[in-house]
């Protein structure tokens, strides 16, 4: 009897192609398996940039799978199970994947008495399987709604590739994070000397965000300083480089000495640096008036620590290409500067 | 005019950051950050009544090539650390700032002059 099993990949679901699409199309420099860092304007984030770019192929394993053929009995699947403590085999011939048998299908056969079977009259043929392009965001969604432990994983011509379970995913995530914590720490991936920089864009995409705490002066302007930093190992124009610093800095002591607390994000992108700072409240009642040159709420504490001048928005505002500020009370403010990193303003 | 060129102008004493090479481009007397990042100078001699790690967080944005304190005020460490992590030349002057602009000023002038 031959079994043909039922194959549910999920496919028809387009957003995370075209979400990668996208990204593409945005950092056409970074393939989707290259050490370069991208993200896209949807979600910056890392960790989702990161389960966008990997595919199921860099999570699964593909070597030293344990499986048995149709005809083999379920007693030799148990054995085999219990021999290699695992809780499923693969039924394979030739790359082809005809069912599985599972820790729950021996149960059944040792209750039922049908031990002696062979797996084809007794495995699973209604499987779920996922394809080795398929972004990791994919198979955690499948491991969300499935119960299953492991997925067989299938390329493009149905063939039998693979096999990932919930630890692969987290083995493969764990490396890839660790990757991107160290580049984090202001080390901007670059692409190597051969793919050289292009005269409009840089080969690379960095995003770091800091926390700012109410009235904490000791440490504002450490982000500042560290996104300095960043922006003259990348290479960048010193001027331009200042004026993201002025903007980055005012930014801090602001959300640090007029706020409830907040942070201070960082990105760099292939066109522009953009600075955006975001704190918990109080919010400004006249934006445009705390935009003015000189006008300020600070105390004298605030003032004997070499603050409170009221220059700090207009300061962002003059070194910045684009300038925007949104504030609403009592929920906060948040405050954008972009820097084109070539154009405007660069002198 | 360079650093040792300060120190000794200043009677000053070089309390961290260590030495550089770097000479003089512009002078600003300030005790207000936001006033220093307005500057657009290069290579700015930094002349401050301002104590604290925000005086050199904000010479490190400016690019300022040193950090005088002026009336023998008290350095935090922190404001020492900073400096040294920076590698901004920070001296410490008994002088007034106003004694300083003054000395800064004559130097210049002479220096001028020579050429």
């Amino acid at each position: 009897m031959q079994h043909k099993p039922t194959i549910l990949t999920g496919g028809e679901e387009r957003s995370d192609d075209q979400i990668i699409a996208a990204h593409n199309a945005k950092h056409p420099n970074n393939s989707s398996s290259g050490k370069s860092v991208s993200g896209t304007d949807e979600s910056p984030l890392v960790v989702m940039e990161l389960l966008q770019r990997l595919r199921v192929k860099d999570a699964m394993r593909s070597h030293n799978i344990i499986s048995v053929v149709r005809t083999d009995s379920m007693r030799f699947a148990q054995n085999l199970m219990k021999r290699n403590n695992i809780s499923g085999v693969p039924v394979l011939e030739d790359k082809r994947i005809f069912g599985i048998v599972s820790v729950n299908d021996i149960i059944k056969a040792l209750e039922g008495g049908w031990i002696q079977d062979q797996v084809q009259k007794r495995m699973a043929t209604n499987l779920v399987v996922l394809e080795e392009d398929m972004p990791l965001a994919f198979a955690i969604k499948h491991f969300q709604n499935y119960s299953f432990g492991r997925f067989p994983v299938l390329d493009k011509d149905r063939n039998f590739v693979g096999i990932v379970s919930q630890r692969d995913l987290t083995r493969v995530l764990m490396n890839e994070l660790t990757k991107e914590l160290v580049r984090l720490e202001g080390k901007a991936v670059k692409e190597t000397e051969s793919s050289a920089r292009g005269d409009t864009a840089l080969p690379y995409y960095s995003m770091r965000q800091f926390v700012v705490v109410h009235n904490d002066l000791q440490n504002a302007g450490k982000a500042a300083n560290e996104i300095k930093r960043m922006m003259k190992d990348a290479g960048l124009d010193n001027k331009l480089v200042r004026r993201v610093a002025v903007a980055a800095y005012e930014l801090e002591i602001n959300v640090c000495i007029h706020s409830l607390g907040g942070s201070i994000t960082f990105i760099l992108d292939t066109d522009k640096a953009t600075v955006i700072a975001k704190d918990r409240g109080p919010g400004i009642k006249d934006v445009e008036w705390a935009c003015i040159d000189g006008t300020s709420t600070a105390n004298d504490w605030i003032r004997s620590m070499g603050f409170g001048a009221g220059m700090g928005l207009a300061n962002s505002k003059r070194v910045s290409d684009k300038f925007d500020i949104q504030s609403k009370i009592p929920t906060g403010t948040t405050v954008m500067c972009e820097f084109y990193l070539k154009g405007k303003k660069s002198e | 005019m360079k650093i040792a060129d300060i120190i000794k102008t200043l009677n000053g004493t070089l309390v961290a950051g260590g030495q550089s090479n770097r000479s003089v481009g512009a002078v600003v007397a300030n005790d207000l950050m936001s006033d220093v990042l307005l500057n657009d100078s290069e290579d700015i001699l930094l002349l401050t009544s301002l104590a604290s790690d925000q005086a050199i967080r904000t010479a490190n944005i400016v690019g300022a090539m040193c950090v005088v304190v002026h009336n023998d005020k008290p350095l935090p460490q922190t404001m020492c650390q900073v400096a040294d992590s920076l590698g901004i030349p920070l001296v410490s002057s008994p002088l007034s700032k106003y004694d300083s602009c003054v000395r800064v000023w004559q130097f210049l002038e002479a220096e001028k002059n020579s050429l």
